[in-house]
């Protein structure tokens, strides 16, 4: 360690009498604005509708995709969908769809097809578009793709604390192992990498049927996923993944009964933030927008 | 971490392996992982198992008609010191007789013997499903011949007042993180050269935890004190105990290789009483 690095500890989180493991993101007064960050606040939209699901592994696809449109206007600032996508997207466009294929919680496919369909909508060529996790760096879409949207559900993770949209991304690289040092801290930087750079034009954290807690090898069991019926998004994928950890770990507490803290602390979250300067993770650089059920939301 | 050589192999054990559980059936093929296969396998936990120097793992499935998938997967860990530090991972739950120590919660059940960890996980809780898995992971025990060793860590823990089921024994700082965090860098220089022990006492009402890591040499010890002390308690008075700012106290001592901190002591007493009985 350096002489001139500031060491975080849990001491830090003592005594400004904050939760341990949340610090940055709700307010930590440490560490502040790195270089290249945004300066403005970012706005991320928060949809709940209760008839989604009944739970775990039900799905009203029609219900979600009225969701999306809805949320993408707000986020915008129209009332018209599809000038949404017309404004985020090119006909001449080449589009990767970021997916996540993790078996128990996958990005539902009615997501998937609704933003292929979208796509196709505002005048992007079919043959241009593709969806795809795991193999994107043999993807010949994703080799030569001009704009990513990038779409994921939420869920906790052993190492990184909380699967995210940051993480996303991690697909991207040949070694992925290299980023899992110090809890995922610099998975950041794979968003600074020239073929990712720039090219993202929107970020949909499926907030769904959310896993708030891991167990097992597996790391899972569908007791610790609940019907919050949510999607969450916004161009900003750190403003993105900080409000849906906010909801996770405000679960957490309640589902627990004391404060259980996301475990181990999703560093790269706030080191997208502060080291990475790729979006704002702090709840004062946030405009959040709520719409539809509000029962429970945790935020 | 020393590899310890014990007669069975993963194979050999695969052979051992029940072909039915009550109502359910092996579902050929089972699949073997390394090292770099497991990532393919079970996302986002295989660095826990490398945490703890994970050799293989193989994995069956056992399948029943309208009944939910039992998953059983069996990681060869290269020590028994391992397997019992990965089975301290996640203790939750109830306590079984299985294994050298086992715990079942949630359609899971996972046991510890020898140089293994094995999980035994059902997809969907039913009674049936349960029955099963306990009955499964019992047979797996059993094919199981010898015993191993817990890691010698633990005899410098001193007896009184502590929590048995708090035990974790680690070897690597995000996983210490996980259980109690500590700092975002890793400041006690923990390796897989260390080795780590956290446990909770409690002595009347007064709580508090206690970590100790033996390093590979004293010099490393005595870095790894000036550390601690510069980044997480530069308040700390002559003897290495300060009051942090929510009441509690931590203290730290080093004894040769070993270092030991008392963190979130109710009282100094208590801090005190802990390092003086640290063996």
């Amino acid at each position: 360690m350096t002489e001139k690095k500031r060491v975080i500890t849990r001491r830090d989180f003592i005594r400004t009498g904050s939760c341990v493991v949340m610090g940055g993101l709700v307010g930590f007064p440490l560490i502040r604005k790195a270089t290249g960050q945004t300066s403005e606040k970012s706005r991320v939209v928060l949809i709940r509708d209760q008839n989604v699901t009944a739970g775990y592994g039900s799905l009203k696809g029609e219900v979600l995709v009225d969701m999306l449109d809805q949320a993408l206007a707000t986020l915008f600032g129209t009332t018209n969908p599809a000038a949404v996508w017309r404004e985020m997207v090119n006909p001449g466009d080449i589009v990767g769809i970021k997916s996540n294929v993790w078996g128990p919680l996958p990005t539902p496919a009615t997501l998937e097809d609704a933003l292929v369909e979208r796509l196709q909508e505002a005048g992007v060529d079919a043959r241009s578009i593709s969806v795809d996790d795991r193999g994107v760096r043999r993807d010949s879409v994703f080799k030569k793709a001009t704009a990513l949207i990038n779409v994921r559900p939420m869920r906790t993770h052993h190492w990184s604390g909380l699967g995210t949209l940051l993480k996303n991304y991690i697909m991207f690289v040949s070694a992925p192992w290299m980023y899992h040092g110090n809890s995922c801290e610099k998975l950041g930087t794979i968003w600074q990498k020239p073929h990712i750079k720039g090219k993202t034009r929107l970020n949909i954290l499926v907030m769904v049927t959310p896993l708030f807690h891991g167990v097992g090898p597996h790391h899972f069991s569908r007791k610790y996923t609940w019907p919050y019926g949510g999607l969450i998004v916004s161009t900003d994928p750190v403003a993105a993944d900080a409000t849906g950890a906010r909801i996770m770990q405000a679960k957490r507490n309640a589902y627990f009964a004391k404060n259980k803290p996301i475990s181990p602390r999703p560093l790269h979250i706030e080191a997208a933030d502060t080291k990475f300067g790729i979006g704002n993770s702090h709840p004062d650089r946030i405009e959040l927008v709520k719409l539809g059920w509000e029962e429970d939301i945790l935020i | 971490m020393t590899q310890n050589s014990y007669a069975i192999s993963l194979e050999g054990l695969q052979q051992r392996l029940p072909k039915h559980v009550n109502v359910w059936n092996a579902e050929p093929p089972d699949r073997i992982f390394d090292r770099k296969t497991i990532f393919s396998y079970i996302d986002g936990g295989a660095e826990v198992y490398k945490a703890y120097n994970m050799q293989r793992c193989l994995s069956r499935r056992y399948t029943a008609p309208s009944r939910p998938v039992i998953i059983l997967d069996i990681f060869d860990m290269g020590s028994s010191q391992d397997a019992f530090g990965v089975f301290t991972h996640d203790t939750d739950g109830e306590v079984v007789d299985v294994g050298q120590n086992a715990c079942f919660r949630q359609g899971w059940l996972s046991f510890w013997k020898s140089r293994f960890f094995v999980s035994v996980y059902v997809e969907e809780e039913t009674e049936a499903g349960e029955k099963a898995v306990k009955e499964l992971a019992r047979q797996v025990a059993t094919t199981i011949p010898e015993k191993g060793a817990k890691p010698q860590i633990l005899s410098r823990l001193p007896i009184k007042g502590l929590q048995t089921a708090s035990i974790r024994y680690l070897h690597h700082p995000i996983v210490l993180n996980y259980h109690y965090y500590l700092s975002d860098e890793n400041i006690l220089n923990i390796s897989a050269e260390t080795h780590v022990a956290l446990a909770a006492y409690k002595l009347g009402n007064q709580e508090a935890r206690l970590l100790l890591v033996y390093y590979p040499d004293p010099e490393k010890a005595t870095q790894s004190k000036v550390s601690f002390l510069k980044h997480y308690m530069p308040d700390a008075d002559s003897t290495g105990a300060a009051l942090l700012e929510d009441g509690k106290w931590v203290a730290v001592k080093i004894k040769k290789r070993l270092l030991a901190i008392v963190l979130e002591a109710d009282s100094r007493e208590l801090a005190d009483k802990l390092l003086q009985s640290v063996q």
